[in-house]
């Protein structure tokens, strides 16, 4: 039915990881000269400058590729990206803002109850993995959104997918099949 | 008697006159092609595939009168059926400076070269661990499946052989741990996950989760612990794991503070350093599931055991 119900689930979004184009060729070693904020990485061939005021790390190549991570919301993304190319073109290149698309939304909600998740692993067998001992979550990855949820056994779950809008469908799939797998709450 | 009959082929060529959809079965050792309804010997001087003379083990009396070679491996190489040109003989096959003439006899099947180079590379793994001969073939299949499918082409052939081997433990029912696996090969524990997840999905096929009792007779006889405190701890772990005591632990470590806690209530105390080497777990990691599972102590021992240290004096760490 409506899976949530009473209480709604609060989705946090965490971060969105944006990327786009300046159409024009960067000098690296220009923006780490004289860019404030920046690292530059020659080894990787890329240079990291981080923004105070929307919180956001962006690695820039000199082809004019950039991909802006670390802000909260799609609109904050949008945000930072622009304010990242009017810092280029302040520094001198002819900047042109393009191409710019959201490539990865992360979330993380929190289920009101605990999950057993050996029972989530065995009801949802090819769809979800669980390894112990490679890393303590089931992994749920969802093929129609492209999104991949991570279940914990405390019952937080992070959601990963393309856009905040797959990411909310994406919890409202699981949430019935989680909820068949919860932990009854009066134990010990 | 038999295996069934060849490879690749779906039908022999021949069928019994009287059923003609009979799949026929043969008798290498006959040199027979037989009608499984009626009995009827439909081909017969059919090619002997066995080998030729059987040796034993003398040292090399003779020359080894076989001259067909080793015994065909159909299923893993792709039958291959080359001449080799080996070393001369007389003294014509040496030229003017000593060098024999025709040298080359090294390109086998260089197709397969890379396969039969991690057929041995899996042999050598399996028998660091004494893996029985059932494991690796399943192994050396798995790694033909995903060798032929091409899918994970780059990674390195170690990594693949050595996330096979632990796929073929899985699905024996007697897994071992990836650190175990890490043990033998030289390949990171970080890239036989990668691999193993990847071989999963290539091969489109799943493996039973882990359970806490599968390591348990292994652990426990290395540590030389008496079957008593075995059993006792198979039933602890299994119990605090339905008793969900230990939520978002691996049941590595569950089973390792479920051995630590059954050898300190019995005369054989082991420290946790100990089952640390063994299991593949840090101490720190025992004491910490070991705290969970103390306070319930008390249920988790089987009804029948015999208590050295009672459950009171349990170290508590």
């Amino acid at each position: 039915m409506d899976s949530n119900n009473d209480e709604a689930l609060d989705i946090i979004v965490t971060n969105v990881v944006a990327t786009f184009r300046t159409r024009c060729h960067l000098n690296l070693r220009t923006i780490a000269l004289n860019g404030i904020n920046v690292i530059y990485k020659p080894e990787f061939g890329k240079v990291l400058m981080k923004l105070r005021k929307p919180k956001i790390t962006a690695s820039i190549w000199s082809s004019g590729k950039i991909i802006c991570t670390g802000a909260t919301s799609e609109e904050e993304s949008k945000l930072g990206a622009r304010r990242l190319a009017r810092c280029l073109q302040k520094l001198g290149f002819k900047v042109n803002f393009s191409a710019y698309k959201v490539v990865n939304v992360l979330a993380v909600c929190s289920m009101p109850f605990a999950i057993r998740l050996i029972d989530f692993t065995k009801n949802n067998r090819p769809i979800a993995s669980y390894e112990p001992e490679l890393h303590p979550a089931a992994t749920y990855r969802i093929k129609t959104l492209k999104a991949t949820i991570q279940v914990f056994s405390t019952g937080s779950i992070t959601v990963t997918g393309p856009n905040v809008q797959n990411v909310a469908t994406a919890v409202e799939q699981v949430y019935p099949l989680l909820y068949e797998c919860q932990k009854p709450l009066c134990k010990k | 008697m038999i295996s069934t009959s060849g490879e690749g082929l779906s039908l022999p060529r021949v069928t019994c006159p009287n059923h003609p959809e009979a799949c026929l079965v043969e008798d290498y050792r006959a040199g027979d092609m037989i009608c499984p309804e009626c009995g009827l010997v439909v081909g017969d001087r059919v090619i002997d595939v066995g080998s030729e003379w059987r040796t034993f083990s003398n040292e090399k009396a003779l020359k080894d009168p076989s001259r067909v070679g080793d015994a065909q491996n159909p299923l893993l190489n792709g039958g291959d059926l080359t001449t080799m040109i080996s070393k001369g003989t007389g003294a014509a096959s040496f030229d003017e400076f000593g060098n024999s003439k025709y040298q080359n006899r090294r390109t086998m099947s260089s197709s397969d070269r890379a396969m039969l180079n991690a057929f041995k590379e899996i042999s050598t793994m399996a028998d660091r661990i004494n893996l029985p001969r059932n494991i690796v073939d399943r192994t050396n299949n798995l790694f033909k499946q995903v060798y032929e499918q091409k899918s994970l082409k780059g990674r390195a052939n170690d990594a693949i052989a050595s996330a096979c081997l632990y796929i073929a433990c899985r699905q024996e029912g007697v897994p071992r741990t990836f650190k175990e696996i890490c043990a033998v090969s030289r390949i990171s524990k970080k890239e036989i996950g990668r691999c193993f997840k990847l071989i999963l999905k290539a091969l489109e096929t799943s493996v039973d989760l882990i359970t806490t009792g599968d390591f348990m007779s292994r652990f426990c006889s290395n540590l030389g612990l008496p079957k008593q405190v075995q059993m006792a701890a198979t039933y602890i772990a299994r119990k605090a794991v339905e008793m969900d005591l230990v939520p978002g632990r691996s049941p590595i470590s569950v089973a390792a503070a479920a051995i630590y806690m059954a050898s300190q209530a019995s005369a054989e105390k082991k420290t946790q350093k100990e089952i640390g080497d063994i299991a593949g777990v840090a101490d720190v990691t025992i004491r910490q599931s070991y705290r969970l599972i103390y306070p319930r102590a008390a249920e988790l021992f089987p009804p029948d055991f015999k208590f050295d240290t009672p459950v009171e004096k349990l170290p508590q760490l």
